[in-house]
């Protein structure tokens, strides 16, 4: 059955989780101005990615990439999957970790972060333990109550502007390009699409509303970073860890009863990270199912315990930022091989179809 | 006497109402057996004889005469025990072994054909159903006229058969799925059918569900559309009211006597329905987050006013919530129980309580009091019974999440019902489907 919409609700939502935390910051203090250069480039990236990963699935339908990887050798398939199994898992680690840590900051000053994180990783183990099916469902309900929200906290946020710091438009220094927390900032571009090679059997979709869906992107990637440089100029921006969350806290509206709408924007987030994460466990779960068939919910339970001691041995900040730092390798190693070879295999075997 | 009536009367021993009267028809002796708390023999007889005079001017033999008032059977006793059983009235003719299965006149046992007593019609048709099978069948057969309804007997059941029928409408139904229900019926006909649970049961569903798997209504008129939609309708004996499977979360909010309003009307009607199920699952949550947890989302103003408000209050926020709620519940599970003389004493009682005592004694702050009437007023927009209660339950999973989490606790209880909606799922359909109409004729 053909369930784009759910697939396309699905992309807006990891994508937003990504969009609205660490990537701000990770642009912002890449280039001093010009942002919209390195975005771009960022861009260019994701679509060229996004179309050459799609274009190779489609050449192999109904099949996810574990299947299309085993069925060339085993040996391929382990060198290709065991990196974007510790890919998965040490994204769910950093992830948990790092918004735990947000939450702690933000509002929940008294809790101790182990007990967020076990609330995360619970309702994530619930979600992706039920399968992907109930895990795109789950995203299309809360994309109906939560996307409403994140539009309006999107035009409030606009209540400070100022739109001279938009200048220097062009930068023509592009040592950004080998600056780390741009590459870190990669973790939005190409951090979000992975998922789209593993739900061919049980959901299909078309490759041109998944297009369109990166389309609808590329306003909230520049707004995530401009708002908060046209707020605040560059200069102060870059001194803040989330930067947009800042732009946000300090609107004001005259009618509303609550003081801070940043809690809510950050709530809203805070759900499409859980759905991201269940979608990561599941995926997971699925790779380890592969080579041992087994009940998800076991494998999903022993991912989860150890996620949760690996991120309670991550003591501060610094190696949070230091492990985004490592894994933002991982994630260059693991996409450029997946989609290139997704990509190859499916030429290949078009080929061998036609002769 | 009879070999065969010695069974009859040694199976039925005890039974003070069971009646086995001599009489003569075309001079043979025959004997009437039946329950004259099902049958009503005065008319039965008066009917009869009205056969018999008939019988002898047209010179009939008394074989002739049998063979038109019914089926004669011989010897079979298990057959003759269940037509008793079921009200059917038997003729034994002496001596041969040989008896007449007659459909007598009943005694009037069901309802009349009555306005529904649990839900309320505005501007629709009120008839409902009753106890009553057939008259439910009949009911439904009334309000639409196609001869594309199908509607298939089963009967379930160990000893005691409950009757069981299964309606839909031939060329919009998904044929697969009323293949697996009556496979699923004829597979577990020997279980116990006395509720609902059981009915879940024998449709292997599990029975520890919040959410039913039925939509529940007392209206023929809102049972119809359903049909027309391709779903399928099934209607227990003794029941008065029919089960829609499959059932979809929109149902809570939709009736279909809101399309005899304006579209506009229409919508808001349904949107008021939607906040409904908003204020119930998160007012309570959010008045314990806001309280105990998150004091600082709210504008000052509003957090002293609130905090003024408990001041001289002595426990949590959990506790004075969970306190009221639970006497909530006492009340509503109240009024159900209660003879309508009595209700209005516990309305009265209740609204003291809750009204102004438990202020003024400074259990509760005023702002809960405010909360705990919105949540119940705001559960009770939505449609079907079985939903309004499911809701309510639901409601406790967010307090509680509410009062650990904050704010937080809010959002992973709504993840967490959300996961759970979307992973019911009945004969592989999703609970969360919008337009199953549509897709449902493609298989028809």
């Amino acid at each position: 059955m053909d369930k784009s919409f759910h697939v396309v609700l699905m992309y807006l939502l990891v994508h937003f989780g990504l969009i609205f935390f660490l990537f701000p910051n990770d642009i912002i203090s890449s280039s001093d101005e010009g942002q919209w250069m390195p975005i771009l480039i960022g861009l260019i990236v994701h679509f060229v990615f996004v179309y050459i990963y799609m274009r190779g699935l489609s050449f192999l339908p109904e099949k996810n990439i574990i299947h299309i990887y085993s069925e060339i050798s085993n040996g391929l398939a382990v060198f290709i999957l065991l990196p974007v199994f510790i890919y998965l898992l040490l994204t769910n680690i950093i992830g948990v970790r790092a918004y735990s840590e947000i939450v702690t900051i933000v509002f929940l000053s008294n809790t101790p972060s182990w007990a967020i994180i076990v609330l995360l990783l619970l309702i994530s183990a619930y979600l992706a333990s039920k399968g992907v099916e109930v895990i795109f469902r789950t995203g299309v309900i809360l994309a109906f109550v939560i996307f409403p929200i994140i539009l309006f906290v999107l035009i409030a946020s606009f209540q400070n502007v100022d739109w001279r710091y938009l200048y220097p438009l062009f930068n023509d220094d592009f040592r950004f390009i080998t600056n780390p927390s741009y590459l870190k900032s990669f973790s939005a571009f190409t951090g979000g699409f992975l998922f789209l090679g593993f739900v061919s059997p049980f959901l299909t979709y078309k490759r041109k509303k998944v297009l369109i869906a990166a389309a609808i992107l590329i306003p909230f990637f520049l707004l995530a970073v401009y708002i908060p440089v046209l707020t605040f100029g560059h200069s102060t921006s870059s001194t803040f860890l989330f930067p947009y969350i800042m732009a946000v806290d300090s609107t004001y509206l005259n009618w509303l009863m609550f003081d801070r709408v940043t809690m809510f924007f950050i709530l809203c987030l805070i759900t499409f990270i859980i759905v991201q994460v269940s979608l990561l466990l599941w995926m997971a779960s699925q790779i380890i199912n592969h080579w041992i068939p087994h009940n998800p919910i076991y494998s999903v339970v022993t991912l989860v315990i150890i996620i949760f001691i690996t991120s309670l041995m991550i003591t501060n900040w610094e190696t949070v930022e230091h492990l985004l730092w490592l894994n933002s390798f991982l994630r260059f190693y693991v996409i450029f091989t997946v989609t290139l070879s997704i990509y190859n295999i499916g030429r290949r075997s078009k080929r061998k179809g036609l002769s | 006497m009879d070999e065969f009536l010695i069974k009859i009367k040694n199976k039925f021993r005890n039974n003070d109402d069971l009646f086995l009267q001599e009489e003569q028809i075309l001079d043979v002796s025959v004997i009437f057996i039946g329950f004259n708390t099902l049958i009503d023999l005065t008319k039965t007889k008066r009917t009869l004889h009205k056969h018999i005079a008939n019988a002898i001017s047209s010179k009939k033999t008394i074989g002739e005469l049998l063979n038109e008032l019914g089926e004669v059977k011989e010897e079979d006793m298990t057959e003759a025990i269940s037509s008793i059983m079921k009200g059917k009235l038997l003729i034994v003719i002496k001596d041969q072994h040989k008896y007449v299965i007659l459909e007598p006149v009943p005694k009037l046992l069901s309802r009349a054909i009555e306005k529904p007593t649990n839900e309320n019609v505005l501007q629709g048709p009120l008839s409902s159903f009753n106890e009553d099978i057939e008259t439910n069948i009949g009911l439904i057969r009334k309000q639409i006229n196609s001869s594309k309804i199908r509607a298939e007997f089963f009967s379930v059941g160990p000893e005691q058969k409950t009757k069981l029928s299964l309606l839909y409408f031939d060329g919009q139904v998904d044929k697969k799925l009323v293949e697996k229900v009556k496979l699923l019926l004829e597979k577990n006909q020997d279980r116990e059918l006395n509720n609902l649970q059981d009915l879940t049961e024998v449709l292997g569903f599990s029975g520890w569900s919040v959410i039913t798997k039925f939509n529940v209504t007392e209206l023929p008129s809102e049972t119809v559309p359903y049909l027309r939609k391709g779903r399928i309708v099934l209607l227990v004996d003794r029941f008065p009211f029919a089960l829609i499977i499959p059932c979809f979360l929109w149902d809570m909010f939709t009736l279909e006597n809101d399309r005899n309003f304006p579209i506009p009307l229409m919508t808001s009607i349904r949107t008021v329905r939607v906040i409904g199920i908003l204020i119930t699952l998160f007012l309570p949550a959010l008045y314990v987050a806001l309280v105990a947890v998150n004091p600082e989302v709210l504008r000052l103003e509003l957090a002293l006013t609130i905090a003024q408000s408990r001041e001289a209050i002595p426990y949590p926020a959990l506790v004075e919530i969970i306190l009221m709620l639970i006497i909530m519940e006492l009340i509503i599970e109240a009024t159900v129980r209660l003879p309508s003389t009595i209700g209005p004493t516990i309305t009265m009682v209740g609204g003291i309580i809750l009204g102004q005592a438990v202020v003024e004694a400074k259990l509760v702050s005023t702002l809960l009091i405010i909360i705990l009437a919105a949540t119940t007023i705001a559960n009770s927009t939505l449609v079907g019974i079985q939903n309004f209660l499911a809701v309510r339950f639901l409601k406790y999973l967010m307090v509680i999440l509410a009062s650990i989490y904050g704010v937080l606790g809010i959002l992973g209880g709504m993840v967490l019902i959300s996961a759970y909606l979307a992973s019911i799922e009945t004969f592989g359909i999703s609970y969360l489907h919008l337009n199953y109409e549509k897709e449902g004729t493609k298989y028809g």
